[in-house]
């Protein structure tokens, strides 16, 4: 059975309450005077470009974008104990209703015929003459099936040492992985989202595919869904630091799902492949709570 | 036509006038006649000519009128509904009906029979627990783009514009699914053969 994932739908159903406050743009009181009506196709673009510019030198918050990246399972997950007993039910239920196969048939054929030629009054004359489908009982055709069946290998579907490897994009191959990557934000290391701050003349999705690009040793193939990003995390600056153009920072998160074939693994890359489960262990509560709710791990 | 009919009154005129230019002899009769023909002719054509020519007018067009008639009619019994292709799944082959094939059916005893419908209900529950978490991380992960949304309509209406944009290149976006044991890397499938025996309709 196949599973796909989709992420949140962007664009269109985000829009939809959003679209409803077309009215007059308007800022919050933090130190601009001068507003900029929310324009119609009639105002000039050089005039609204310079407005725009204008905002955004004003505007107290630091925008960074950081990309969400996922691992899609790769094996489907372990029945749960009641899903294994429905299994086991549903399998005879279907078994009792059917009917009988061809090959069952064959079979029941057979052992009539071999119980009639191992009893005391056989009359080979007797017997419809199959000629060399004799030869081939249904029972050696069902030794055959076995024996290809064994003769091929498939890959294990749990590999313990693998999964306790976190570098590793191939652990935990019945669930879906983030990628983590250790940053430095002000003074300290964090393990967070592979962040980078957005700049001038670009979206911010394009700024999260160049956060994905630029981490070191990275070579990752990734589809973003989507040009909307998918959460947000703001965070003021401690007092000490706070000026008058820079409150904080809002982080803008995107999803992007990891296309097919692992990049090769270099052992100092500061990356880690976790499950949702164990992000906790590496996030910050705050930033915790903010993730987790665009992370599905249905 | 019209000429035919105008030779005609000219001949009877002529005769009638026979007797009394018999006198004048040959000359004159030919006058008469020559003389006869042109205003016969301009006399009898205006009048006379009117009516063939609706004739004319009506009766092919009458004709092909009769013609196209036909033809529709002929086209409508000629046209079939095209027959309909059958479904071949709705369509029980009589190999399963066949009396030799049924299963001796097993007797269920009491407490399998209860043990199977108390699965069915736990089975009920359990679906309706995953499906309430489902939608529940669904909504969630809506709330929190529509939060990231409006942050970033507080920000900067420009990237807001351009966060709403449909991307074009994401769909049409192909992902292989799960499969019950991870795929062996560099793996030479054996090639299978097959027959395909699957009928083909054409209408």
């Amino acid at each position: 059975m196949q599973q796909k994932k989709m992420a949140a739908p962007c664009g269109r159903m985000a829009s939809r309450p959003l679209l409803q406050f077309l009215s007059r743009f308007s800022r919050s009181p933090v130190g601009n005077t001068g507003f900029r009506q929310f324009s119609s196709a009639t105002v000039c673009r050089a005039a609204f470009q310079i407005n725009e510019a204008a905002e955004r030198a004003n505007s107290p918050w630091t925008l960074m974008a950081a990309v969400c990246l996922q691992r899609l399972p790769v094996i489907s997950a372990d029945c749960s104990p009641i899903e294994q007993q429905f299994k086991q039910m549903l399998h005879q239920i279907e078994l009792e209703k059917s009917v009988l196969s061809d090959h069952e048939l064959r079979l029941l054929e057979d052992a009539e015929r071999m119980s009639r030629k191992q009893a005391d009054d056989y009359d080979s004359d007797e017997e419809d003459s199959h000629g060399d489908q004799e030869i081939m009982m249904a029972q050696d055709l069902e030794d055959i099936w076995e024996q290809k069946m064994k003769s091929f290998q498939p890959a294990p579907r749990v590999r313990a040492d693998v999964d306790k490897d976190l570098t590793s994009a191939e652990r935990c191959l019945a669930d879906s992985l983030v990628l983590l990557a250790e940053q430095e934000v002000g003074d300290e290391k964090l393990w967070l989202l592979p962040q980078t701050r957005w700049q001038e003349g670009e979206t911010l999705r394009q700024t999260a595919e160049r956060a994905l690009t630029s981490l070191p040793a990275a070579g990752f193939k990734a589809t973003f869904l989507g040009n909307a990003p998918c959460g947000v995390y703001k965070y003021k600056l401690p007092k000490a630091i706070r000026t008058e153009n820079s409150i904080g920072t809002k982080v803008f998160f995107f999803k992007a799902i990891l296309a097919d074939g692992a990049p090769p693994k270099t052992k100092t890359a500061p990356f880690l492949w976790v499950k949702k489960s164990e992000l906790q262990k590496y996030l910050k509560p705050a930033y915790m709570m903010k993730v987790e709710r665009f992370i599905l791990d249905l | 036509m019209s000429l035919a009919l105008s030779r005609c009154l000219c001949r009877v005129l002529s005769r009638q006038a026979m007797p009394s230019s018999s006198l004048l002899g040959e000359h004159l009769h030919l006058v008469q006649s020559a003389w006869f023909a042109p205003v016969m002719t301009l006399k009898t054509s205006a009048p006379l000519r009117a009516e063939p020519k609706k004739k004319k007018k009506v009766d092919p067009r009458r004709e092909q009128m009769l013609r196209e008639r036909l033809k529709k009619k002929l086209k409508k019994l000629e046209k079939v509904p095209p027959e309909l292709i059958p479904i071949e799944d709705f369509v029980t082959p009589t190999k399963c009906l066949d009396e030799t094939r049924e299963r001796t059916a097993p007797r269920l005893s009491f407490e399998e029979s209860e043990g199977r419908a108390l699965l069915l209900k736990e089975w009920c529950r359990y679906k309706q627990k995953q499906h309430m978490a489902e939608v529940e991380a669904v909504e969630l992960a809506l709330e929190a783009q529509r939060e990231a949304l409006e942050e970033l309509k507080l920000e900067s209406e420009e990237l807001y514009r351009a966060a709403l944009k449909p991307d074009p290149l994401l769909i049409p976006f192909v992902h292989e699914g799960p499969t019950y044991t991870p795929a062996i890397p560099n793996y030479d499938a054996p090639d299978g053969k097959y027959n395909d025996i699957t009928k083909v309709y054409t209408q």
